[in-house]
């Protein structure tokens, strides 16, 4: 075997302590470190640039319909806004007391031994809330016994009012004799003064339907026949 | 266990040593507080807005789609309500209905018509804010009752915002035929 010498070993173990310079090997650390680091931060800058890319495509087709949408909702609201105040007004349009039928009825309820002089009407304030109309009429009867024919009159107001309305009361405020007398077909009869007062409630809730009574169950045909 | 042959480091090599080291934390930080920071910042920020646009332009749709909808539905409740607004005519009430009254009956052959205002006021649902209630007293010196009656009706049936509350009638001692007569109505019209 030949015998190696190594006339430069002082030189090879400097290029090698070179080498193992920590300080060599600490910038190296940092550089591929900050290598590192540079390359997340395009990572994160190019995402980052991505997602404002889109954001803005986005935000431009938000602009694009804004306009309509917010007309859309503008309309929406006036259109509720309509609805709404309609439905009101006809639920105020409906629930108004008509006061030309009530007239009618009255008309054809006196009798001509009978004259109203005074007619006083008013809703009640609570009409809504299932409240009602009162009336007050004054007049005068005349009969053999006016008190009587009176009676006649609210009877028949009861009656006819009782078709058309709910909860119908008229009760006599007043009833007397009075002094004058009337002429009825060539007769001088005596007449009372009367004041009555009638209330009644136009726009009564329906009252509960009675459930009715569950069928009976057919009877099989062997029942029948025994 | 063999630890590797590390070189002594001379006192100005490990002074380099420290300062690089110090020098590396130091732009750790300023790379986290002042670039990576931000951009996370800004990235999120991003995606946040793109959510709150997306769910905007979602919910767009359904508006546009339910504006179109409520138009087809309120079709027949916007020309009811049109028609409702083409019964007041233009300007105060105080200047057109006593007029229209008057008119109203003295086509109905009852004369000497009056109506007096007795106020208003606003009415506290918010749907009727744009709507106001103006109390009148319409006084008929001397009516027929047969005319009175269907001229009620016939005010009853063509004015749908007028309603009566109170109605007084007393016969004419000297000409019992007649009627003085006070109606007292409300009606609703339209804030101009």
């Amino acid at each position: 075997m030949a015998l190696q010498l190594n006339l430069l070993h002082e030189e090879i173990l400097q290029q090698r302590q070179r080498q193992r310079d920590p300080l060599k090997i600490g910038m190296i650390v940092l550089a591929g470190c900050g290598a590192i680091l540079f390359l997340y931060y395009a990572w994160n800058a190019y995402r980052t640039i991505e997602i404002k890319t889109r954001l803005g495509r986005i935000t431009a087709d938000w602009k694009k319909i804004e306009p309509e949408v917010i007309q859309a909702q503008k309309r929406s609201a006036e259109l509720t806004n309509v609805v709404n105040t309609t439905r009101v007004l006809d639920d105020d349009i409906d629930g108004r007391f008509f006061w030309a039928p009530l007239l009618e009825k009255l008309a054809r309820c006196v009798p001509p031994n009978a004259q109203l002089t005074s007619l006083e009407g008013h809703i009640l304030e609570d009409e809504k809330n299932g409240g009602g109309v009162s009336l007050t009429i004054e007049g005068v009867a005349a009969a053999r016994e006016p008190r009587s024919a009176a009676e006649d009159l609210r009877q028949m107001l009861l009656e006819q009012l009782g078709k058309a309305y709910h909860d119908v009361k008229a009760e006599f405020k007043a009833l007397e004799d009075v002094e004058t007398v009337a002429n009825i077909d060539g007769s001088n009869v005596p007449m009372s003064h009367y004041i009555l007062t009638i209330t009644f409630n136009p726009n009564a809730k329906p009252k509960p339907v009675a459930t009715p009574a569950p069928a009976r169950p057919k009877r099989q045909e062997s029942d029948e026949s025994s | 266990m063999n630890l590797p042959n590390f070189p002594k480091l001379s006192s100005d090599q490990i002074k380099k040593v420290a300062l690089s080291a110090m020098g590396f934390v130091f732009l750790l930080y300023v790379y986290f507080t002042f670039f990576l920071g931000p951009l996370e910042k800004s990235r999120n920020s991003a995606l946040t807005q793109i959510d709150e646009m997306q769910k905007k332009i979602s919910g767009s749709k359904g508006e546009i789609a339910k504006a179109a909808t409520l138009e087809r539905q309120a079709k027949d409740a916007t020309t009811r309500f049109n028609a409702l607004k083409t019964l007041t005519p233009d300007g105060a009430p105080i200047a057109w209905f006593p007029p229209r009254m008057k008119a109203f009956f003295s086509n109905q052959q009852i004369d000497k018509a009056s109506a007096r205002l007795e106020g208003n006021t606003s009415f506290k649902e918010s749907d009727l804010s744009s709507w106001a209630k103006y109390n009148w007293v319409i006084e008929l010196p001397q009516a027929d009752f047969v005319a009175l009656g269907k001229a009620i009706s016939d005010l009853e049936n063509q004015e749908p915002l007028l309603s009566i509350t109170k109605l007084s009638m007393h016969v004419l001692f000297n000409d019992p035929q007649y009627q003085q007569v006070s109606i007292s109505a409300t009606t609703v019209i339209e804030k101009q």
